[in-house]
């Protein structure tokens, strides 16, 4: 490991206890919301906002392969993907707990709700033809072709759903009228730990390409 | 004198000859076979009655039919027609035509036909379903304007989506469960504003209260159209 690579996951972990003593300590308490519940928005948003990071790596990295049609694109495509359905399940499983807090129920069928069970359905569709298709080659061709297919959903579920249907969801951060509605140490405390979480994709991210790229150099070797 | 050289309105022309010719090879193979037809059909009907049956006109509370009704016709739809929209290209790989269609037709053309058939294949399908369905559910609609319009906006819709994503089983699989496992998530948004569109003209007489669900299965079914017109070349030369 490279003495910048050290210094970088040093720097991830310190931010990492800054971030969540600012998110217990340095923050105060939201108006509005059941005890503490709120908290969870500085852990929720940031994973949110990295599976859709991931997805957009994902659609990039598509694009490229099939422009250039070199694996490692697919291999990039696959591993923002893998780690965008981490991040879209954390995000979904901290907001069901703070669901269950604030309205009593873990599901409630909330159009956020129905737009990331269905961004989660997408992106384990992905995998599953992945896997129905032993050739490499074919398998980036057809995988990119669908994960591009699947990226110009998004906009619907993620802007167009939520706007037609009654929401329980507290208004986003970027919201229609464009201001930010949200305490200063708060959202100081957001923006570190948005930061924060996109320093661990990016580590992920480069843990996962390495690991598929040596593993693909031992296939070609063996052949 | 090469196809690239001829005048830009020419090409468009020969390109929409190209389209109609592969349609018209469809609809031949088809009620040759009859197979999509036979399995569309009876899907839809098997499923019609055993939902009918256990649910009919009168187990359902007056003010819930709307909501209720929309979701079950739009389940029936997509799932009847999802046993045959697949079989445009699977069934080429199968017989091993694939290849001779790749050497007679420009990708865009047989894009186009295998579309125009899924779209007459999905319009016949709710031609067939909707009326039994309102006979044996006692569905009814306000707006039947607005009704229409969402039934054509949709077949146009599902045409778009589930059209690419059978020429990509076909080249992954050729699984009819592998299509509907990538089919589903991928209308999933499209089925919610169908429903929601349907729900609109069975409950309220004016427009405005279906437009929106209208405007989003548009653009969406837009959005879906260029981006397959874009990405078919690819899958179908991989």
């Amino acid at each position: 490991m490279t003495r910048l690579k050290k210094f970088f996951l040093a720097a991830l972990f310190v931010w990492f206890c800054l971030v969540i003593w600012g998110a217990f300590f340095y923050a105060p308490r939201a108006a509005g919301f059941k005890g503490e519940s709120a908290r969870i928005v500085f852990f929720h948003v940031p994973q949110a906002w990295v599976a859709v990071v991931a997805f957009c790596v994902n659609l990039v990295a598509s694009i490229q392969y099939l422009r250039r049609r070199d694996l490692m694109d697919d291999i990039r495509a696959a591993a923002s993907a893998r780690l965008g359905l981490l991040f879209s399940v954390l995000a979904t499983v901290s907001g069901s707990l703070f669901a269950k807090v604030m309205w009593g129920s873990f599901w409630n069928w909330d159009p956020r709700e129905v737009s990331i069970a269905i961004l989660l359905l997408i992106y384990a569709a992905y995998f599953a033809l992945r896997q129905a298709v032993p050739d490499p080659e074919r398998r980036g061709t057809l995988a990119a072709a669908y994960a591009i297919l699947a990226f110009v959903t998004m906009p619907f579920l993620v802007f167009v759903v939520p706007r037609i249907y009654w929401s329980l969801h507290p208004d986003t951060i970027i919201n229609v009228q464009g201001k930010i509605q949200m305490e200063s140490r708060m959202f100081q405390v957001l923006m570190g730990s948005v930061l924060g979480f996109t320093g661990l994709f990016w580590w992920l991210y480069s843990l996962e390409t390495r690991l598929a790229r040596l593993r693909l150099f031992r296939d070609q070797r063996g052949e | 004198m090469t196809l690239e050289k001829l005048p830009g309105e020419i090409r468009s022309l020969s390109l929409l000859r190209e389209s109609l010719t592969v349609l018209r090879k469809e609809l031949v193979s088809e009620l040759r076979s009859r197979v999509a037809l036979s399995s569309v059909g009876l899907f839809a009907l098997t499923t019609l009655i055993a939902v009918a049956y256990q649910i009919g006109p009168y187990r359902i509370h007056e003010q819930d039919r709307p909501h209720l009704h929309s979701a079950l016709l739009w389940i029936i739809l997509f799932f009847a027609a999802s046993s045959g929209l697949p079989r445009v290209f699977v069934k080429e790989e199968d017989a091993h035509t694939a290849k001779t269609l790749r050497l007679a037709a420009r990708p865009a053309a047989v894009f186009t036909g295998k579309l125009l058939f899924n779209l007459l294949l999905l319009l016949g399908l709710e031609a067939f379903l909707v009326p039994l369905f309102a006979v044996f559910m006692g569905f009814a609609v306000k707006n039947i304007g607005a009704f229409f319009l969402v039934l054509a906006a949709g077949g146009l819709g599902l045409a778009a989506s589930s059209t690419t994503v059978a020429a990509i089983i076909a080249r992954a699989s050729g699984s009819s469960t592998l299509f509907v496992v990538l089919a589903v998530p991928l209308v999933l948004p499209m089925l919610v504003f169908l429903i929601q569109g349907t729900r609109m003209a069975a409950t309220a007489a004016d427009w405005t209260a279906a437009l929106p669900a209208l405007r989003a299965v548009l653009s969406l079914t837009g959005v879906t159209l260029v981006t397959s017109a874009f990405l078919f070349p690819v899958v179908w030369h991989d």
